[in-house]
């Protein structure tokens, strides 16, 4: 038995790193040194792209954070599928031993354009090859064609694609135009049962549809809120909090307290440090995420169900638009000009006290994802090891985005497309795809939740993963249904309105009246179907999220 | 920059101020200088910070006060623009489609402006019909088109997006060739004719070879639409032929405010425009009005 | 001419040429013309069909739809907003390079040492792509990476917390500004090359009637550069009034609507929302509107040339 940071293996991943090997070679060599393929595949992943190689991870983080592959030991993944029958559980094992009959075949995957096709390019694209002889060939999309690609494509049945990346609120759509086929019988017959047990249960409905299952969900986009534990701890700061507002200084669990701890703590802190940061520039990626989350949380809906009238301008939502307008006054100056990356930015910076944003924030906060070349628009952690972690004030945070792989109906492969899936998203690949350094996919299984080794990428990884869990336990998710982007727009319009000056509760009566069109435009009684379908899912509102239904996961 | 306005004005001294001459031609002078100079600070301003941003690490993004030029210059935005995130590619399919557009667009360009120049073939009708085209709203065009190259199977590629360049660099090499074929003199064509070639010898052989100043132009002016067009690239390609600014807008779009990214294969992308920018720089004026004025 | 080598291929070739020849005029046009068609003429008479049906990726079929269509896009206000903003923003833009344009040529105008190198340096906007031009803008002023702010703050003294590309005005300043950096130069070369064109002996014929140089600038030059400024002043109408790629990449049409032009709301319906019918429709009336304005103005181009 070799580990992979003994001399051999040392030299293959150098010369791996030196261009003088490739890929395929590479894993051939390795498998031969009885490296597991799971630690090939985290090697190829640390060295990322072809030409330039990934900062050594002595180099920054504690000796704690090193890739998975160099602290897993061996023996405790299966030997090359090839040598031995698959484990009866692993689903991983199960695609690879019936996915060789498909050698040969490209699978065409659809990806959104740029970082999120890192993984398939570089990651599990060549590694699948390897396993099985089956190609991938990633399509990058921009986001809103994930959406109209696929429709066009079905409607002219050309094939083009194999696997489609859908973002949740993309699937009636796709559903009732008979884009995706149902996957329930592959499920069935390849043993994924358990591992569908396996994905929180949140996430495992966004794969659903009307009871069928139409795809395996793959990134888990729960908002959380990050904070500075340095500043939360200090004494002074602790004392002051204290006796102005009454109050220990801690995450706060209301929008209120968030605003009032904010400001507290800018008026303190500020022209270092901020109390907090928001991504609220228009369209980058959009203000409805906000939104929805803050009008959930404060016991507000979408529509009647009755009668299908926007109710985004009760009370709750008025009240939702002014608290995110006060978060703005009480956040760094500018905030209504910062982008996700832009906030990022700041946040590793460490001029805000406390953020809420997508699960990335947390390994980039370790520097763990900022080993690698292609996240060179983020800049390296100042806070390492000085960031807590907690769900959203008033428990409910959105899952904002998300992702679900699908199985196009026009691919001339079911079965491998199928299969392919079905080992992308197994515990054992799907582990290693959310480590990756670059990954933008975030852990959605309870085994992810659970992992040891993601659980000591550095040290308080296991908070994070707990967090993550509960965050996902509370968490509302996007509106479901067609014309989604619409509403979400005219939301991303009122909300930037706002913030130039319009009254929060002449915005929303506007965005309502737009809302109103959109569903008669789009067919009020369509609509009102596809709104009853979406009530169904766990996290459409505040009193169904997994956590209120009463079947919150404990690790 | 709003000062550049407010001090426009001052260049030309009013007919009041009643100076001697010498003076008044110093003062009018300084102000001159002054006016050019401030505006080429409002021209290179931002080419500068372009250029520091690519070099930029993403340390220095946010600093108060902003950093003016790196401690550390970095090539990391570079590299993980061209090599990670599809700067080559976009790179090779905006050349490949400006080059189809270059050739295909001049060759047909030239033969119907000599073809109208000549003969006045379609006469004004045709010569107003080719320059409407030039007022079409690209965003009227794009929407069928995107419904008929779905049909065609011509979406996310470079040749289907090359003929649309095509199309709409014609008036550009139409006109351009059609005043400059007007001021040819005919004879020597009509030397041609009489010595026994025929009328494609005449063009081919006669008209084109004098004419090539104008062709260069007419081309440089087609790759530079092509290699800078936005609105039917971001349409029309996604994947396969995407070209350079539609990978430029990825980095600015949805979640990655990719600066460092951007401004690094902004960087690459600027060069051979403003290369050939350079080359046509005597006929641009003949250009940039289709002929209209003569530059 | 190296023809008339060979006698038999000659003859054997006489006919097809001769008929040619005769089609030649014809011939010649024809590629253009068949490529006009082809990708702009029938895509608008299709785009008429998809006007009055519904081409909807939210709605399966292609029902029709009469003018409902096209009443959608009237009687939506964000629609009705984005032609006023279009209209008064083109209007702005050009009205700004034309006044700077014609200032910094007036200054270049005589020559100076250094203006062989200058000239070239001030065209380099106009051989960039649009979206790197708006990437330059959004690099410099959004917060909290650009500059401008602080720099304002170093001048004025004080701090300055302008959110140039989030709040009204200032968006429409930053867009403005950043059409006039890549487009000034526009108005500048040409009426450079309209300035060197008029003969100085009408300068000396002015200064001989004793004219000061400010009447000498509104009885010579401003007459005779009149109809060079009109081509230049048309061509820019009937290209800011398609402006989209600033929008889209530094104000994505915000705060609200704001900053909506007529081709970024119909860019916004066709390709981001998937409402074709309705893109289609308006992207027609749009045309319409736009061909009316530009009518004359081509027109008046058409001339110098027929001359």
């Amino acid at each position: 038995m070799s580990r992979p940071d003994e001399p051999e293996a040392r030299d293959l991943v150098a010369r791996l790193n030196a261009g003088k090997l490739s890929r395929r070679d590479f894993v051939t060599r390795a498998s031969a040194l009885g490296i597991s393929t799971g630690a090939i595949g985290s090697i190829l992943a640390a060295c990322g792209g072809d030409e330039e190689v990934a900062p050594p991870p002595a180099e920054t983080p504690p000796a704690e954070t090193e890739p998975p592959a160099e602290t897993e030991p061996p023996s405790e993944t299966a030997p090359p599928a090839e040598t031995e029958p698959p484990a009866a559980g692993d689903p991983a094992d199960i695609a690879v031993v019936a996915a060789k009959a498909h050698a040969g075949y490209t699978v065409k995957v659809t990806y959104e354009g740029g970082l999120q096709a890192l993984d398939p390019k570089n990651f599990s694209g060549p590694l699948w090859e390897e396993l099985t002889g089956i190609k991938t060939q990633v399509i990058e999309l921009p986001f809103p064609e994930l959406y109209s690609k696929p429709i066009a494509e079905h409607i002219a049945t050309s094939g083009a694609f194999d696997i489609l990346d859908v973002p949740p609120p993309n699937i009636p759509s796709f559903v009732e135009g008979g884009v995706v086929a149902p996957i329930d019988d592959l499920i069935e017959q390849f043993g994924y049962g358990p591992a569908q047990e396996d994905v929180h249960p949140l996430y495992r409905a966004l794969g659903t549809y009307k009871g069928q299952t139409y795809g395996i969900f793959d990134d888990g986009d729960m908002f959380a809120l990050y904070y500075r534990k340095d500043i939360f701890e200090d004494p002074e700061l602790m004392s002051a909090h204290e006796s102005e507002l009454g109050r220990p200084l801690a995450p706060p669990t209301t929008w209120d307290e968030y605003t009032e701890t904010a400001t507290f703590l800018t008026g303190k802190l500020a022209p270092d440090v901020y109390g907090a940061g928001a991504f609220r520039k228009q369209g980058s990626p959009g203000n409805q995420f906000a939104f929805f989350q803050q009008l959930r949380a404060n016991g507000g809906t979408f529509f009647d169900p009755e009668t299908m009238d926007a109710v985004i301008n009760s009370d709750a939502g008025v009240k939702s638009l002014e608290q995110m307008l006060a978060v703005n006054k009480a956040s760094i100056p500018g905030v209504e000009e910062l982008d996700a990356v832009g906030q990022w930015t700041a946040w590793l910076q460490g001029k805000l006290a406390m953020i809420f944003s997508w699960p990335p924030t947390g390994r980039m906060s370790e520097n763990y994802s900022q080993r690698d070349e292609s996240f060179s628009f983020i800049p390296e952690s100042t806070i390492v090891g000085k960031v807590g972690y907690a769900i959203m004030p008033q428990l409910n945070g959105e899952h904002a985005g998300g992702f679900v792989k699908c199985i196009s109906a026009d691919s001339k492969n079911l079965e491998a497309a199928y299969l392919t899936v079905q080992w992308l998203t197994s515990p054992s690949i799907s582990l290693q795809r959310v480590t990756l350094p670059y990954a933008l996919r975030d852990p959605y299984r309870i085994s992810h939740f659970t992992s040891e080794e993601y659980g000591s990428l550095w040290p308080g990884a296991k908070d994070y993963l707990a967090m993550l869990n509960d965050a996902a336990n509370n968490g509302v998710i996007d509106l479901i249904m067609p014309a989604a982007a619409d509403y979400s727009f005219a939301i991303d319009r009122a909300c930037s309105a706002v913030w130039g000056g319009e009254d929060p509760k002449r915005a929303l009566d506007n965005a309502a009246a737009e809302w109103n069109k959109i569903t008669d435009q789009t067919g009020r009684d369509k609509q009102k179907d596809a709104y009853a379908a979406f009530l169904t899912l766990p996290g459409a509102t505040a009193e169904n999220t997994i956590a209120a239904l009463g079947q919150a996961l404990t690790l | 920059m709003a000062a550049v306005g407010a001090r426009a004005r001052k260049p030309r001294p009013s007919g009041a101020e009643r100076m001697i001459l010498g003076r008044r031609l110093r003062v009018e002078g300084v102000l001159r200088f002054a006016f050019i100079g401030l505006f080429l600070l409002f021209l290179l301003g931002p080419l500068y910070w372009v250029f520091v941003t690519s070099i930029k690490p993403v340390a220095d993004y946010q600093t108060v006060p902003p950093v003016w030029f790196p401690d550390s210059p970095t090539s990391i935005h570079f590299s993980a623009a061209l090599n990670d995130l599809r700067g080559w590619t976009g790179l090779k399919n905006s050349a490949i489609v400006a080059g189809i557009v270059t050739v295909v667009s001049v060759l047909v360009g030239t033969a119907a402006a000599y073809s109208m120049a000549r003969f006045r073939t379609g006469g004004k009708n045709l010569a107003f019909w080719v320059l409407s085209q030039r007022i079409m709203p690209p965003i009227a065009v794009v929407i069928p088109i995107f419904l008929i190259y779905r049909e065609l199977d011509l979406i996310d590629n470079r040749f289907g997006l090359a003929a649309l360049y095509v199309v709409f660099t014609l008036p550009f090499s139409i006109w351009m060739m059609y005043t400059y074929f007007r001021q040819m003199p005919v004879e020597l064509e009509e030397a041609a004719l009489v010595d026994g070639c025929t009328r494609w010898q005449a063009l081919w052989k006669v008209a084109w070879p004098l004419a090539a100043p104008g062709i260069v132009s007419a081309a440089a002016f087609a790759f530079v639409f092509s290699w800078t067009e936005f609105l039917f690239a971001l349409v029309l390609t996604s994947n396969e032929a995407v070209t350079v600014p539609v990978v430029i807008s990825q980095f600015l779009a949805f979640q990655a405010a990719q600066f460092g990214e951007s401004s690094a294969l902004s960087l690459c992308a600027m060069v051979p425009a403003l290369f050939l920018g350079f080359l046509v720089q005597k006929h641009l004026v003949r250009g940039l009005t289709l002929g209209a004025v003569q530059g | 001419m190296a023809l008339g080598a060979d006698a038999t291929r000659r003859r054997l070739s006489q006919t097809a040429s001769s008929w040619v020849d005769r089609h030649f005029r014809w011939l010649l046009v024809s590629p253009a013309v068949v490529l006009i068609l082809a990708l702009t003429i029938f895509p608008l008479g299709y785009a008429i069909w998809v006007a009055f049906v519904t081409y909807d990726f939210n709605i399966p079929g292609h029902a029709w739809r009469g003018i409902d269509n096209f009443k959608e896009v009237v009687t939506d206000p964000n629609a009705r907003k984005a032609i006023a903003t279009t209209a008064w923003l083109a209007t702005a833009a050009v009205a700004i390079e034309l006044v700077i344009g014609l200032l910094l040529a007036l200054a270049m105008v005589r020559p100076f040492r250094g203006r062989r190198w200058l000239i070239p340096i001030f065209l380099l906007p106009l051989f960039m792509s649009p979206v790197i031009v708006g990437q330059f803008w959004a690099l410099l002023l959004t917060e909290p990476f650009g500059p401008t702010n602080w720099l304002l703050g170093a001048i004025s003294g004080s701090d300055v917390n302008i959110r140039w590309t989030t709040q009204t005005p200032w968006a429409y300043f930053s867009i403005l500004l950043a059409d006039a950096w890549q487009w000034t130069p526009f108005m500048f070369v040409i009426l450079l090359a309209g300035l060197s064109a008029i003969p100085d002996d009408l300068y000396s014929a002015a200064d001989l009637d004793g004219a000061r140089p400010r009447q000498a600038f509104f009885f010579v030059t401003l007459p005779l550069l009149l109809p060079v400024m009109l081509v230049a002043v048309a061509f820019r109408v009937i290209d800011a009034a398609k402006i989209f790629d600033v929008i889209y990449v530094l104000t994505k049409g915000g705060p609200g609507t704001d900053t909506y032009t007529a081709s970024y709301y119909l860019y916004e319906q066709g390709f981001q929302l998937f409402h074709l019918g309705r893109g289609t429709a308006g992207a027609w009336m749009f045309m319409i509107l736009l061909s009316v304005v530009s009518y004359w103005l081509v027109r008046r181009l058409l001339k110098p040339v027929e001359a």
